[in-house]
C-alpha cells in the first residue's frame, strides 16, 4: 500500500467538500474533488486516484450509474459510496457492481478513513 | 471471479502429478493469498454488522429517543454488511451457498417493507364544517378539532363557530411543489443535537412552506368557506386559526404548546396563516418534541381549525380533577383576563380556584392574582358553570379533562379545546408540599413546583434566542417567562426555574412528561443568580440550593422512559425481529443451512462459520507443504497446531518442517491469548465429587449433543489459524468447545475480539453455572456476552490493540482454567471460590496492562 492515498469526492455538496479536504490534506492525504461524474471521470484520466468517495445523489448522472461506469473503465479502483439518504436498495446494488462500501452521511472523517484504507486493502491486499 | 475458477485445475495438478510444480505452487500461494483477503474483507463485515445489531437493541432499551434516519440508516448499514459477507463467502467457496441469497432476499425484503410503510391515508373534501365533524372524524381533522366538533354536536356545550381544513389539503400542499420530498431530505440530513443546525433546519423548511403557492383548488375552498362563515357572523369577521395534528396520540403525549395558534386573522392573511400553521410542524421545539416522544414526522399531518374569533373577557383552562391528583375531589380552575392563551403561555398573572366536584360546586380553596387589586375575576356562579362544563366533558370523553374555556362580553361560556388530563402530566400529591423549613444554604424558598424532581447543575439565563443556541447540556434553564419556546431546551435542561407561570404553562406539561424538574413563580430569578454558578433545585419542595447537594440527588428518581410504546419504538421493535434473533446456534444440526437462515443473525452466524471452514479446509485439507498446520511446540498439557493463513510466522521460518516453535510466531493476537493460556500452570482437573462423576457418567450416555458443535475437520485436534493480525482458535478441551477470534490493528474498524464457548460434561445445570460464570467475569472486562443456556458469546468491537490485548489474555487464561470445572458447580461456596481464584489469578495476568492504563 502506499503511504498516503489520493482521494477523489465525487459529491455535489460544496459545504460538505471544502471542510473534508481541507482536513484531509493537513493530515497528508491527496485529495481532490469532482461536482458531478463527468468530471471525475477527467480525473480519473490522468491516474491520479487511489480511491474514489462518491455521492448516490447527484444531478446529471446519478451515483450508481456513475459507479458502473467507473467500475467498467477502471475495474481495479476502490470506490465507496458516501449518502445522505439511506437506502437499502441503493446500498445493494453499490455492493453488486462493486462499491467496496456503502457508508451513511453524516459520518466522522476518521470512520470515512478507516473505510477508505479498508476498501483500498481489500481491493489490493 | 478469476481466482476461484483456476481452483480445480490447480489442484488437479497439484494431487495428478504427486508432486507440485513450483508455478502451481505460486498459483496457489497466489489464490490463498486472494481468499485471505476475501475471508478478511468477511470478518469486518461481520463484525461491523454485529456491533451495529448490538447498538439497536441498546438502543431501543435504552429510553433514548431515536428517529426514523437512525432505523432507517442502521437498517440499511446491517443489510448492506450482510450482503457483503454473502458475496464474500460465496467467492470463497466457488460459487456454492446460492441459497443465502434467496433467504437474504427474503428478510431484506421483510425490513424493506417495514421502512417503506405509510400511514393509511383516508381522503376527504379540503374543508368540513363543525356541524359535519365529530369525535369519528379524528383521521380528517385532527384529534383536537375532531373533540371540539364532538363537543358542539353530542355534547352540545358552545364552541366557536367555524371550520376546519382538512389533512386531505396539507397533503395536496405539499405534494403540489414536491415539498415533502425536500423536507424529508432536509430533515434526514440534519444533526437534531446539534441546536444551530436545528434551527437553521427548522426554519429553512418553514420558509419553503411558506413560499410554496397553495394549490388553486384549496385556496379557492378555504375562501368559500370563510365567506360562508362571514355571512353566518354578520359582521367583520376574524378568526383563530389553529393546529389540529394528526398522528398525535394524545393519551400518552401532550403536544402541549409545541404547534401554532394565529388569533385575529382577517380574510387577506388566510392563506398567508394557512401556510404558517402548517409550517408550524417543524418548528423546532415540535421537530425535538416528536424525537423525544418517538413520534415519526410523516406520521403527523397537520389540519388547521378556522374558528369565530371569541371576544374573550376572561378565559383559561379547567382541569376537572387536579393535575396533581386525578382522584382529588375538586376541579381546578385557572383564569386571567383576556385570552385563555395567556395561562397556557405563562405570560399573565393569574386566578387559581379549588372547586367542589360535588353538587354545590362551592370554593375550597383561592388565589387571586390576576386582578391588580387581588380580587377574584370569576363568579361563584360562573365557576358552577364552569366546573359542571366540566364534569359533563369528563363524562363524556371517559377520562378526566384538560379544557381551555373563554367567557365572552356576553357572559357566554365557550369551550375551546378539550383534551385528556395525560398520566404523564400529573404531579404526585406528596411532592406538591410547599414552603418547607430552608436549611442554611438554602438560597430560596417558595415558587411554585410545576413539576416535581430534584436536580443539579450550572445555572444558563435565557433572555434571546442567541442565549438558547449557546445553552449548555446539563445546565439549568433560568427564564423569565415560561414560554413554549423553550420546550427545545428540555432534552438539554438539567431543571428550569422561571418568574412567572404556574402548573397549566404548556412549558410545564412538556417538563412533566419529560421527567425534569421545573420550579416556577421564582420572583427575581433571572437577576439572582449568574451563569455557571452551580446550584440544587429541589423543585417539589420548592427549594433552590446553593452548590451541589448530593445528598437531595441521591433522593430523585429515574426519568421516564418517553420511547417506550412510541411508534418509531414499535417500528424499531418490528425491524429488530428480522435483524438479531439467532436460531441458527449448532453448527453439527441439519438445521444449520441457508434455507433456515430467517434473520440477518442468522446469515451472518451461517456466512462466519461456512467462511472458517473454508480457510480452514482450503489450508489444511489439501496438504499443501507450505500451509499445512504445524504442530506447536511448548510447554502446556494440550497438543496444538497452527495454520499460517499469511504472515503469521517469523520470517525465514523454514515450511518443510512439521513444527513451530512458539517464538517463531509473529502473530500479537496469537501471542496474547498464549501467554493467558501459560502463565499460570493448569492445576489438572478438579476434584469430583462422586455425584458430580455421577452427572458426568449420565450425561455422556445420554446425550448424543455431547459431541460439540463443531464441523469434523476442526474436532479432532485444537487449531490456531492465524495471520500478523489475526488468530482463530478453535479448542476442543473435553467435551467444551470454545471458539477465540480476534483482528488487531490500527484500524479501529477492523479489530475484535469474539468468544464462543458451549458445552461441558456435567448436566445442564452445573454447565449453565459455568457459563454463568464466565458471564460474570467477562462483563466485569467489557465484553459483550449473551447467554442461552449453556451456550455463551462475548464480543468487542472497534477498540484499540492496547485495550484489546489483556482481554486476549484474560480469555487465554479462562479457556484453559475454567476446563472441567462445571463437574464441581455443584454448590454455591465452591463457585464463589472458582470466581474469586480466576479474578485474582487474571490480576496477575493483565498486572503490567493494568500498570499502563487502567482497563
Amino acid at each position: 500500500m502506499k503511504q498516503s492515498l489520493n482521494i477523489l469526492f465525487v459529491d455535489d455538496e460544496p459545504d460538505f467538500l471544502e471542510t473534508a479536504l481541507k482536513r484531509l490534506v493537513r493530515r497528508g492525504y491527496g485529495a481532490q474533488s469532482a461536482a458531478c461524474c463527468d468530471e471525475a471521470f477527467g480525473v480519473l484520466e490522468t491516474g491520479w486516484p487511489d480511491v474514489v468517495v462518491l455521492d448516490v445523489m447527484m444531478p446529471g448522472k446519478d451515483g450508481i450509474q456513475c459507479l458502473r461506469e467507473i467500475k467498467q473503465r477502471w475495474p481495479e479502483m476502490a470506490v465507496i459510496m458516501l449518502t445522505g439518504h439511506a437506502s437499502m436498495q441503493t446500498g445493494l446494488r453499490g455492493l453488486e457492481y462493486g462499491a467496496g462500501d456503502y457508508c451513511l452521511k453524516p459520518i466522522e472523517l476518521d470512520e470515512l478513513l478507516e473505510k477508505i484504507e479498508i476498501a483500498c486493502k481489500e481491493l489490493n491486499g | 471471479m478469476p481466482g476461484f475458477k483456476r481452483l480445480p485445475e490447480i489442484l488437479a495438478g497439484f494431487f495428478g502429478r504427486g508432486r507440485p510444480l513450483d508455478q502451481d505452487i505460486h498459483a496457489l500461494r497466489q489464490l490463498f493469498r486472494e481468499n485471505y483477503r476475501k475471508f478478511r474483507a468477511l470478518l469486518t463485515a461481520n463484525n461491523i454488522a454485529l456491533e451495529l445489531m448490538a447498538e439497536m437493541e441498546q438502543t431501543l432499551n435504552s429510553g433514548r429517543p431515536f428517529g426514523m434516519t437512525f432505523v432507517r440508516g442502521r437498517c440499511t448499514a446491517v443489510d448492506v454488511n450482510v450482503f457483503k459477507m454473502i458475496q464474500r463467502l460465496q467467492e470463497l467457496a466457488g460459487g456454492r451457498y446460492g441459497g443465502l441469497t434467496e433467504a437474504f432476499n427474503v428478510v431484506s425484503g421483510n425490513l424493506q417493507e417495514i421502512l417503506d410503510r405509510q400511514p393509511a391515508v383516508v381522503d376527504c373534501p379540503f374543508v368540513v364544517g363543525f356541524d359535519r365533524i365529530d369525535k369519528e372524524s379524528a383521521d380528517l381533522v385532527g384529534e383536537k378539532m375532531a373533540n371540539l366538533g364532538e363537543i358542539r354536536n353530542r355534547v352540545r356545550l358552545s364552541v366557536p363557530d367555524g371550520f376546519v381544513i382538512t389533512a386531505s389539503a396539507s397533503r395536496a400542499f405539499l405534494a403540489h411543489s414536491g415539498l415533502r420530498d425536500e423536507i424529508n431530505r432536509l430533515l434526514t440530513i440534519c444533526h437534531t443535537d446539534n441546536l444551530e443546525e436545528l434551527y437553521t433546519t427548522s426554519a429553512a423548511i418553514q420558509q419553503l412552506i411558506t413560499k410554496a403557492p397553495l394549490p388553486e383548488e384549496l385556496e379557492r375552498e378555504i375562501g368559500n368557506a370563510y365567506e360562508r362563515l362571514a355571512d353566518r357572523s354578520g359582521h367583520r369577521l376574524l378568526v383563530a386559526m389553529r393546529s389540529s395534528a394528526i398522528g398525535e396520540d394524545s393519551g400518552r403525549a401532550s403536544f402541549a404548546g409545541q404547534y401554532r395558534t394565529r388569533l385575529d386573522v382577517d380574510e387577506d392573511l388566510l392563506v398567508e396563516t394557512y401556510k404558517e400553521i402548517i409550517a408550524g410542524k417543524y418548528r423546532s421545539q415540535a421537530i425535538i418534541y416528536r424525537l423525544q416522544r418517538g413520534f415519526r414526522h410523516q406520521d403527523v399531518t397537520m389540519c388547521v381549525g378556522c374558528l369565530a374569533m371569541v371576544e374573550a373577557r376572561i378565559g383559561g383552562v379547567i382541569y376537572s380533577h387536579a393535575p396533581a391528583d386525578l382522584r382529588s375531589p375538586y376541579a381546578v380552575v385557572i383564569a386571567a383576563q383576556g385570552m385563555a392563551g395567556q395561562v397556557v403561555d405563562g405570560s399573565s398573572d393569574t386566578d387559581m380556584y379549588q372547586v367542589s366536584r360535588r353538587a354545590d360546586h362551592h370554593i375550597l380553596a383561592q388565589e387571586c392574582r390576576a386582578s391588580p387589586a387581588g380580587e377574584p375575576i370569576l363568579s361563584a356562579a360562573q365557576l358552577r358553570e364552569l366546573v359542571d362544563a366540566a364534569l359533563r366533558l369528563e363524562t363524556h370523553f371517559g377520562a378526566p379533562q384538560d379544557i381551555e374555556w373563554a367567557i365572552d362580553g356576553q357572559d357566554r361560556l365557550m369551550i375551546l379545546q378539550s383534551r385528556p388530563l395525560g398520566q404523564n402530566g400529573t404531579i404526585p400529591q406528596e411532592s406538591c408540599q410547599r414552603n418547607m423549613a430552608p436549611g442554611k444554604d438554602t438560597l430560596l424558598g417558595g415558587g411554585v413546583p410545576v413539576s416535581p424532581g430534584i436536580a443539579s447543575g450550572p445555572v444558563f439565563i435565557v433572555r434571546s434566542d442567541l442565549d438558547l443556541l449557546r445553552f449548555p447540556k446539563e445546565a439549568i434553564l433560568v427564564v423569565e417567562h415560561p414560554l413554549p419556546d423553550w420546550a427545545a431546551l428540555l432534552p438539554r435542561a438539567a431543571a428550569i426555574i422561571s418568574e412567572t407561570g404556574q402548573v397549566a404553562a404548556h412549558l410545564a406539561t412538556v417538563a412533566r412528561e419529560f421527567g425534569i424538574p421545573a420550579l416556577f413563580g421564582v420572583k427575581g430569578a433571572t437577576s439572582m443568580f449568574h451563569n455557571d454558578q452551580i446550584i440544587t433545585v429541589d423543585a417539589a419542595a420548592g427549594h433552590i440550593h446553593n452548590g451541589r447537594r448530593d445528598d437531595l440527588l441521591a433522593r430523585s428518581g429515574r426519568q421516564p422512559d418517553l420511547m417506550k410504546g412510541s411508534p418509531m419504538h414499535k417500528v424499531l421493535t418490528e425491524v429488530l425481529r428480522h435483524i438479531t434473533p439467532l436460531h441458527l446456534t449448532d453448527p453439527a444440526s441439519i438445521y444449520f443451512r441457508p434455507s433456515s437462515c430467517t434473520t440477518l443473525h442468522d446469515l451472518t452466524r451461517f456466512c462466519h462459520e461456512k467462511a472458517v471452514s473454508e480457510m480452514f479446509s482450503f489450508g489444511a485439507k489439501f496438504h499443501f507443504s507450505e500451509k499445512a498446520a504445524k504442530q506447536l511446540v511448548g510447554e502446556t498439557p494440550f497438543q496444538w497446531w497452527v495454520i499460517d493463513l499469511d504472515d503469521g510466522f517469523a520470517e525465514g521460518f523454514d515450511h518443510r518442517g512439521k513444527f513451530v516453535n512458539i517464538d517463531q510466531i509473529v502473530s500479537p493476537p496469537m501471542l496474547a491469548l498464549w501467554e493467558g493460556m501459560t502463565a499460570i500452570p493448569w492445576q489438572g482437573p478438579p476434584p469430583v465429587s462422586l455425584k458430580g462423576f455421577g452427572a458426568i457418567l449420565f450425561q455422556s450416555t445420554m446425550n448424543r449433543e455431547l459431541d460439540p458443535a463443531v464441523r469434523s475437520g476442526l474436532t479432532t485436534r485444537n487449531f490456531f489459524m492465524i495471520s500478523k493480525n489475526f488468530c482463530n482458535l478453535n479448542v476442543r478441551l473435553g467435551y467444551h468447545f470454545a471458539l477465540v477470534e480476534a483482528h488487531l490493528s490500527d484500524l479501529l474498524t477492523e479489530n475484535y475480539i469474539s468468544f464462543q464457548f458451549k458445552g461441558g460434561a456435567a448436566d445442564q445445570g452445573r454447565r449453565f453455572i459455568r457459563v454463568q460464570l464466565l458471564r460474570n467475569i467477562l462483563e466485569q472486562y467489557d465484553f459483550r456476552v449473551e447467554q442461552k443456556v449453556d451456550a455463551l458469546t462475548a464480543r468487542i468491537e472497534k477498540k484499540s490493540t492496547d485495550y484489546l490485548v489483556p482481554r486476549l489474555k484474560i480469555l487465554g487464561y479462562l479457556l484453559i482454567h475454567t476446563r472441567q470445572i462445571d463437574m464441581v458447580m455443584d454448590d454455591q461456596e465452591m463457585v464463589g471460590k472458582y470466581q474469586r481464584k480466576i479474578l485474582t489469578d487474571i490480576d496477575t495476568i493483565i498486572a503490567p496492562e493494568l500498570k499502563e492504563t487502567r482497563i
